[in-house]
């Protein structure tokens, strides 16, 4: 009738239809996936924490090149600087990453031209100390550390539904 | 033994004693504080309702969180309160302290049923509303003591929102007095007989009454004094541990006195008391604090639902339509009156 008109009858219909909406979403069921007790499965191709694989890694450095929050770096190789000047070909480097910086973009991943580098679905890992989280070659081939919870976790994955928007309900 | 039950009936007998029960228990100190911890609590839940989330939870969960706002307090307790270098150290100190306490003292106005009360007198309404007006005047001292450019803002908005809605508050008030032909709140609530309700027979001053209610005592959507994404906390930005504690349940206080005023000035106060509680003073006690209760939720549940008005609107809101829509309600309880409606 005089709905979203600014006079005195339409403003308090308008009031009354805000209270009325609020009162509505009192009995919509909650959307919270209760993190520690339920966990949400991750969907392919989820950028969590990245994994690298020395063997076929060609030591371009593109890696470290393209990443924006500068968190891949080349490290020199650490035997051959301990061995020290018997005519040793010429030190190869290797990436480290620094989680402090990584933003989880993944253009390491992409650009990769052998696909030694990608992510894996893990992505809630804390860590004691600042140095920690600074991964260099070696700790990065090894890969982030596993998760572990006090219980094991529900699983729950998500689905849209066209009502209520996004919903979780158990996987498998 | 009969020592021991005798000062066992002494101390019974001095705890249900009206000069003693009615500030300290009922509607006094201990409700108080079990009316702020529950309805902070209760204004998180149902915020977090609306919003499809849990809110509190962790603090005891078979309760849903329930006993939250008890561990908040004791991390109130016991954190250090800064008093800042700056500040005017006396007002600092003193003033959460005695706003709490302003908005506290009404309750001794308050009458628990016709025949228990602390003090009876025929300006009780009066003597209520008027102590709740201490507290506007010591929120600005604070601002003004704190010696930070947010209180001073949050200070001077409080100043200017109280003559929004101060006049009208009493003007709507005194409209029911004017209906009812008393200032005395046990007579109100004795001349609304049957279901001659207050809230029936002037619901224009009822809903002025609600509306600077919430005002009065920045919920939202007047929630502009601590406007916290505006100017962090308002008056009560340099304040931690227990004197911030105090300075946020003040409102509480006032807001749970002011629902007090309006279920005994329109919803019949203690009446209708049912049969099985007529035990004098529990069971007029706890339909008054019920009615007042579901008034407070009511008031905290306009968190969830809007967001704030600008100081200018609230301004706009108190002096263009409230007042008027109060003067109003005057002539209507003068018609009432006219038209023999009420005795």
């Amino acid at each position: 009738m005089s709905k979203g008109k600014s006079t005195p009858i339409g403003r308090l219909i308008n009031h009354l239809e805000a209270i009325e909406t609020g009162i509505k979403y009192l009995f919509i069921p909650r959307m919270t996936v209760m993190y520690p007790e339920e966990v949400m499965e991750l969907p392919e191709g989820y950028r969590g924490m990245i994994k690298y694989n020395k063997e076929i890694c060609i030591s371009c450095g593109l890696c470290a090149q393209i990443c924006p929050a500068d968190a891949m770096k080349m490290y020199l190789e650490e035997t051959s600087l301990a061995k020290g000047g018997e005519k040793q070909a010429k030190p190869k480097r290797y990436p480290g990453i620094n989680y402090t910086r990584c933003i989880f973009c993944g253009f390491c991943v992409d650009i990769c031209p052998t696909g030694a580098i990608e992510h894996v679905s893990i992505h809630d890992v804390a860590f004691d100390s600042f140095e920690a989280q600074i991964f260099k070659p070696k700790d990065f081939e090894t890969g982030p550390p596993k998760v572990r919870y006090k219980k094991p976790p529900r699983r729950v994955k998500p689905r849209m539904d066209p009502k209520r928007g996004i919903t979780y309900e158990p996987a498998d | 033994m009969m020592n021991l039950m005798s000062l066992f009936r002494w101390i019974l007998d001095l705890l249900f004693s009206p000069w003693l029960f009615v500030p300290l228990i009922f509607p006094g100190l201990v409700t108080v504080f079990l009316v702020i911890l529950f309805i902070i609590w209760f204004e998180r839940k149902l915020a977090a309702k609306v919003q499809l989330r849990y809110g509190p939870l962790y603090v005891l969960k078979q309760l849903g969180g329930a006993i939250q706002l008890v561990a908040d307090l004791l991390r109130y307790l016991f954190a250090e309160p800064i008093i800042p270098a700056e500040t005017d150290k006396l007002a600092f100190v003193l003033g959460p302290i005695l706003l709490f306490g302003a908005s506290c003292f009404p309750t001794v106005a308050i009458p628990v049923s016709s025949s228990f009360y602390a003090i009876r007198s025929d300006i009780s309404l009066l003597v209520a509303l008027g102590l709740l007006a201490f507290g506007p005047a010591i929120t600005l001292i604070i601002g003004w003591a704190s010696n930070n450019k947010f209180s001073l803002i949050g200070g001077l908005r409080e100043g200017y929102i109280t003559m929004a809605y101060e006049i009208p508050l009493f003007i709507s008030a005194l409209s029911m007095a004017a209906l009812y032909g008393t200032m005395d709140l046990i007579e109100m609530v004795e001349s609304q007989v049957g279901w001659k309700w207050g809230l029936l027979l002037n619901p224009l001053a009822a809903i002025t009454f609600l509306i600077l209610a919430l005002m009065s005592t920045s919920r939202f959507p007047f929630e502009i004094v601590e406007a916290e994404s505006e100017i962090v906390m308002g008056p009560f930005t340099e304040y931690s541990g227990i004197l911030y504690g105090l300075t946020m349940g003040a409102s509480y206080v006032k807001f749970y006195v002011l629902c007090l005023l309006f279920s005994i000035m329109f919803l019949g106060g203690w009446k209708p008391v049912p049969s099985f509680l007529s035990w004098d003073p529990i069971g007029p006690a706890l339909v008054l604090l019920l009615k007042s209760l579901i008034l407070m939720v009511l008031g905290v549940f306009m968190r969830a639902v809007y967001p704030r008005y600008r100081i200018d609107q609230a301004l706009k809101i108190g002096w263009h339509m409230i007042l008027p829509l109060s003067i109003g309600s005057v002539f209507l309880s003068l018609g009432l009156i006219l038209l023999g409606v009420v005795p």
